[in-house]
């Protein structure tokens, strides 16, 4: 249908429409006037993605030179194509409904490990390998070679795409990943570099929030996007802790050995080049005289793991004297290792600024600032030069040299923690080095800057100030809004006390006492013989789930578990909880019925969906805090009081609670999807709590579902789960939660708005 | 006065009721009224699909699988799922046999992961309805097993000729089935056999009986509570339109009559159905239907003759599967503007609650909702039309 948000028209791929669709869409359509940031919360299932396409591609359209690209980040492979079928279906209805294809390009970019179709490297199954295979195949001084030795193997489609497909321009349309290899192989080109190619002047480009986020990447991949693009970042509520995990880095005793190797294999290979071909050696020498900006223009293929965020000025200086001789530089590193060594052997743990780090460096080994920062490029033009293809097996000595620069870089928003031996084994002797990023903003900061609007999205991003505090960003529209439903198809429920009446709690002191423990296990196993089909459970760590489970198998609860449903527990072992997970929900089809024991923060509580009878309940046991303790999370927590004006415990909460509905929020995949939400503690019913879930879950959590026991909460999920197992269709939708054309414009606009909307 | 003495259990011993919540509220009690809504809602349109002139697969066989697992002892339904069940399912079968009098039922009932077959595919209500009454001192044990009973009631049903509609009805009380193999293949197998499974849910919905109902194109609902049970279990009385892969035969049907000679005592005989029945030995007794084929006497019909395999019925038996066939016409339905004062068939006032009424097609005369649901569920004629000479015979014109 068409739409008028207004005064723009949008061509929306579908007979009906939510009211927050449309709510959602004017939001943004101010966002996009404005030229603004904006932070917007829509609950999961409501049709997100296709809301977000189809207004962005109507304004585009619109004004061609406002918004010239939109950029679509997602976090997965499957979200990213479920995106490209979106578009596709939007598109195609553009041209039902004009009698003219848009002209518009859209395309996915990808790893070379899903892209590629060479025969022999794509059966390769590590992301890993594939880059070096190919870069064997491609890298620059290869193709040289296989000028003048035609044994020396490359790769055709490279070849092919290089000989003649930049000259032409890819034909509008939509293309995921295997339209992209079926083009690569009509064409006989590479569909990796084509699509990196294509980026640059491709309308909408959908990818992985690394190729934004992370310098290392940023740098090689999404330099050169134009200004006036609209990014998204979708499914956002963890973009913080994406952004420090790109630029942090830990360096253990393993990869201290392994970088040693490296080295000395390094070192052998220079000495046997000075030996044969004195002349290359000399020619990198004079390269890096002349400064780096020629060395970075060398060959895009060259560079594919390239080095952390490097200010411009690095650039265009040239390298300092003392690291440009290969020889120099090798047993620059080997000192610097030595360093790292030493720092490791510690006994107590340290934690020092990159600046006090330095000064030490200086006066021990007499390293300079201005070298390290230069290190992770020396290496890489070092690696070109002796012409080693296979960069995977560099990746420790890569590292340190990222850590050198890090270090060297940044003096602000970094801390150096070494540990001697991790928390929960305290006897074993492992030490670790981290450098660790604590500003989330350092990261994403390029990003806010160039593009002129970023929009973050997901189905949970409550509490909302926080974002804007600790990305540091100016949002000219932040919005929440609800799900409206023509059945309460969510039913949360805060479960603070047993059947004895004791509270339950998972706070520090209480959380092995055997009251509590066995309340949760009475809870659980009278929650699974009423509830049909899944059930999934959180426990706020590994930790605390093995003694819970520990402590149900001694009081019996476990068997009487098992009379009702089937067990499983997620495991630190990925393989080994894929397992577990693919069990569960052949349990869940046959009608066994089966519970999940799963962690918060874990890999089920963020990647995958429990959809319809997958999890008709989730429970919550306990509030999952992050583990305090933790030393890199105290500095954190440290820096963002000092710089942000952020509560320690402020931000916690806010981390727990955004965790805990990411959790819950599993359960509920749409409007026909219906399910249960029990948070297991005391804690939650306190309103500092309570106010920072999702406002669409916030608004089914009455003031009566705050404060029951096991068996009054037991008693309403009974009486619910029988009303939403009445049959339920879209007539019955229509009107209240899905209108169509003409109930969206005489219900007035504002209207719609102010029931969505509550911001 | 004594045995609902018995019946009611002290209050305290009942679940956890919250009564004051049962009260609605417009503005908060959104969820009820919606609820109550969507039901009402869906029992108008299954009155819509009921159409006319569609062919209904009239001679059914039946299959009731009982769940007497443990969880059947719960205390939700008062005062047991099972005792509650047991008695809706009485009425139930007295009612079945009643509408579909051509009509074979058995029952088969799940417990400790196993099916046991209590009674045979039959046409006779009585000895159905004694052998649901034995359930109630049957001990509830384990996990039911769905595709076990299933299965089961697939072997018997696998045999019957194919004009026989082959249906079957669970009754589910437990949220989980605890199976020897992959209950999957065991639904395919009914689908390709033609056997249109319906299930009653009596706790929430369960995934594998959704997919059973929706691959073997029967029903699945969950109560809401013992009213809606009744209403659920009554609606599988009315006969399902027929599957495609029905034939349509003739069939060979006797019509007994009483041997009555003028003058002439009758001569004291035994009766078929209870020659070798243990429990209640054959009794010489006069009356009876004899079998026009081979004079095999019955004291009750409809029944299959043992002797030479014919369906005897009787001709009111016939006619009363009829209506089935011509349903009162659907009423239109209209929003209330003071067409009239009161309901045509109650003489209920109508007031500013009754935002809908409803209108006959034929004789244009209104009705409130309960009766339009009474006027089709039940009596099958619309008072408007019947009581109108002229617009009777249009009904029965557009019909026939």
């Amino acid at each position: 249908m068409k739409l008028n948000v207004g005064g723009l028209i949008v061509y929306f791929p579908y007979d009906y429409i939510y009211p927050e669709q449309y709510a959602y869409m004017c939001e943004l359509k101010k966002a996009l006037d404005a030229k603004g940031h904006c932070l917007l919360e829509m609950p999961s299932g409501t049709g997100k993605t296709t809301t977000l396409l189809s207004l962005v591609v109507a304004y585009m359209l619109e004004n061609p030179h406002d918004v010239r690209k939109l950029i679509y980040c997602s976090r997965t492979v499957p979200e990213i194509e479920k995106v490209m079928e979106e578009l596709k279906k939007l598109l195609l209805y553009y041209e039902k409904q004009d009698g003219e294809y848009p002209h518009l390009v859209g395309l996915v970019l990808s790893s070379r490990k899903n892209l590629c179709i060479h025969p022999e490297v794509s059966t390769e199954r590590e992301g890993k390998i594939v880059d070096g295979k190919c870069h064997s195949l491609t890298a620059s001084y290869i193709r040289e070679r296989h000028n003048y030795d035609d044994t020396t193997p490359i790769c055709q489609y490279y070849e092919g795409f290089s000989l003649d497909g930049k000259e032409s321009t890819m034909p509008y349309g939509v293309y995921s990943i295997d339209d992209l290899k079926q083009y690569g192989r009509d064409r006989n080109w590479c569909p990796y570099f084509l699509s990196r190619f294509v980026i640059n002047h491709a309308n909408i480009v959908v990818y992985s929030y690394h190729y934004l986020l992370d310098p290392k990447i940023a740098e090689v991949v999404s330099k050169e996007l134009t200004k006036e693009s609209v990014v998204i970042f979708d499914e956002a509520h963890n973009i913080d802790n994406v952004c420090i995990d790109s630029m942090s880095v830990k360096v253990n005793k393993r990869i201290i050995d392994r970088a040693t190797e490296n080295i000395n294999l390094l070192e052998r290979t220079v000495a046997e080049m000075r030996e044969d071909d004195h002349k290359k050696l000399q020619d990198e020498y004079q390269r890096l005289v002349e400064g780096l900006r020629d060395a970075s223009v060398a060959r895009e293929t060259d560079v594919i793991l390239s080095n952390p965020v490097l200010p411009d000025a690095i650039l265009t200086e040239a390298v300092p004297g003392n690291i440009r001789n290969a020889e120099h530089f090798i047993s620059f590193l080997k000192r610097f290792i030595e360093y790292l060594k030493t720092r490791l052997r510690v006994q107590h743990v340290v934690q020092e600024s990159p600046a006090g780090f330095l000064k030490d460096i200086q006066t021990k080994v007499c390293i300079e600032r201005k070298p390290l920062r230069f290190c992770a490029e020396r290496l890489a033009s070092l690696l070109r030069t002796l012409e080693i293809s296979d960069l995977t097996d560099f990746s420790p000595v890569i590292l340190i040299t990222h850590l050198a620069t890090l270090v060297a870089t940044y003096t602000k928003g970094f801390t150096i923690i070494v540990e001697p031996f991790d928390d929960k084994t305290p006897t074993v002797s492992n030490p670790i080095l981290h450098v660790s990023c604590l500003d989330s903003s350092i990261a994403i900061k390029p990003v806010f800057d160039r593009f002129q609007t970023v929009v973050i999205t997901s189905g949970t991003l409550s509490p909302m100030d926080m974002y804007p505090k600790i990305l540091n960003f100016h949002p000219v529209i932040m919005s929440s809004f609800t799900m409206t439903l023509a059945r309460p198809c969510l039913l949360p429920m805060i479960v603070s006390k047993g059947n004895d009446q004791v509270a339950i709690s998972s706070k520090y002191e209480t959380r092995e006492d055997n009251a509590v423990i066995r309340n949760y296990g009475q809870l659980l196993v009278e929650v699974a013989a009423n509830v049909p089909d899944g059930i999934v459970c959180f426990f706020t760590s590994y930790l605390y789930l093995e003694s819970v489970v520990a402590s149900w198998y001694d009081q019996g609860v476990i068997d009487s578990l098992q009379r009702y449903k089937l067990l499983f527990i997620e495991t630190q072992d990925s393989a080994e909880t894929s397992f577990a997970l693919m069990y569960y929900i052949k349990a869940c089809e046959s009608g066994r019925g089966a519970v999940l024991l799963s962690v918060a923060r874990g890999k089920v509580s963020e990647g995958v969906d429990f959809d319809h009878h997958l999890g008709r309940a989730v429970l919550m046991f306990g509030i999952p805090y992050v583990y305090t303790q933790s030393r890199i999370l105290k500095a954190r927590l440290d820096y963002l009081r000092d710089q942000f004006q952020i509560k320690e415990n402020d931000f916690l909460t806010f981390d727990a609670m955004r965790h805990a509905a990411q959790c819950v929020g599993r359960a509920i995949r749409g409007k026909t999807d219906y399910g249960i939400m029990i948070f297991a503690d005391k804690r939650f019913s306190r309103s500092d709590k309570r106010s920072k879930l999702p406002k669409w879950i916030q608004e089914h959590l009455k003031d009566s579902l705050t404060n029951l026991s096991t068996e009054e909460a037991v008693q309403i999920a009974k009486r619910w789960l029988r009303q939403m197992a009445q049959p339920f269709t879209r007539e019955d939708q229509l009107g209240v939660s899905l209108l169509t054309l003409e109930q969206l414009q005489s219900l007035e606009a504002s209207k719609i708005q102010e029931q969505a909307q509550q911001n | 006065m004594v045995d609902e003495e018995e019946q009611k259990e002290y209050r305290w011993e009942t679940g956890y009721e919250k009564t004051w919540e049962a009260i609605k509220e417009d503005d908060d009690g959104f969820l009820e009224a919606s609820v109550a809504d969507i039901i009402q809602r869906a029992k108008r349109k299954r009155q819509a699909q009921k159409q006319g002139n569609s062919k209904l697969g009239m001679m059914r066989h039946l299959y009731v699988i009982l769940d007497c697992s443990d969880s059947m002892s719960s205390q939700d339904l008062k005062p047991t799922r099972l005792l509650c069940t047991v008695k809706i399912m009485e009425n139930f079968i007295e009612e079945f046999f009643d509408q579909n009098p051509i009509s074979q039922m058995g029952i088969i009932i799940m417990h400790n992961k196993r099916a046991e077959k209590i009674s045979d595919l039959a046409g006779n209500a009585r000895k159905h309805i004694k052998a649901i009454n034995n359930l109630k001192q049957t001990s509830l044990i384990g996990e039911p097993s769905l595709q076990n009973s299933l299965e089961m009631a697939l072997r018997a049903l696998k045999l019957l000729p194919s004009h026989a509609s082959r249906e079957i009805l669970v009754v589910m009380g437990s949220l989980t089935t605890c199976d020897p193999g992959d209950i999957n293949t065991t639904i395919l197998n009914l689908k390709s056999e033609g056997v249109r499974c319906s299930v009653i849910g009596l706790a929430a919905e369960v995934h594998v009986c959704r997919r059973l109902a929706n691959e073997t194109g029967g029903l699945y609902n969950v109560i809401l509570d013992d009213c809606h049970f009744k209403d659920l279990l009554y609606q599988q009385v009315d006969p399902p339109p027929a599957a495609l892969t029905l034939e349509s035969n003739l069939i060979k049907m006797g019509f007994p009559h009483q041997m009555s000679v003028e003058g002439t005592e009758e001569p004291l005989t035994m009766c078929m159905c209870h020659v070798d029945s243990t429990d209640e030995g054959s009794k010489l007794n006069t009356g009876g239907y004899y079998c026009p084929q081979c004079y095999s006497k019955y004291c009750e019909l409809p029944v299959e003759c043992r002797a030479c395999g014919l369906t005897l019925v009787s001709a009111p038996h016939l006619a009363r599967s009829y209506h089935h066939l011509f349903p009162a016409a659907n009423y239109d339905e209209i929003t209330y503007e003071n067409q009239t004062l009161i309901c045509f068939a109650c003489q209920k006032n109508f007031s500013e609650t009754d935002k809908q009424v409803y209108r006959c097609p034929n004789c244009t005369k209104i009705f409130c909702i309960n009766c339009d649901i009474f006027v089709h569920d039940i009596l099958h004629t619309c008072p408007g039309c019947a009581t109108n000479l002229s617009t009777f015979q249009i009904a029965h014109n557009t019909t026939q």
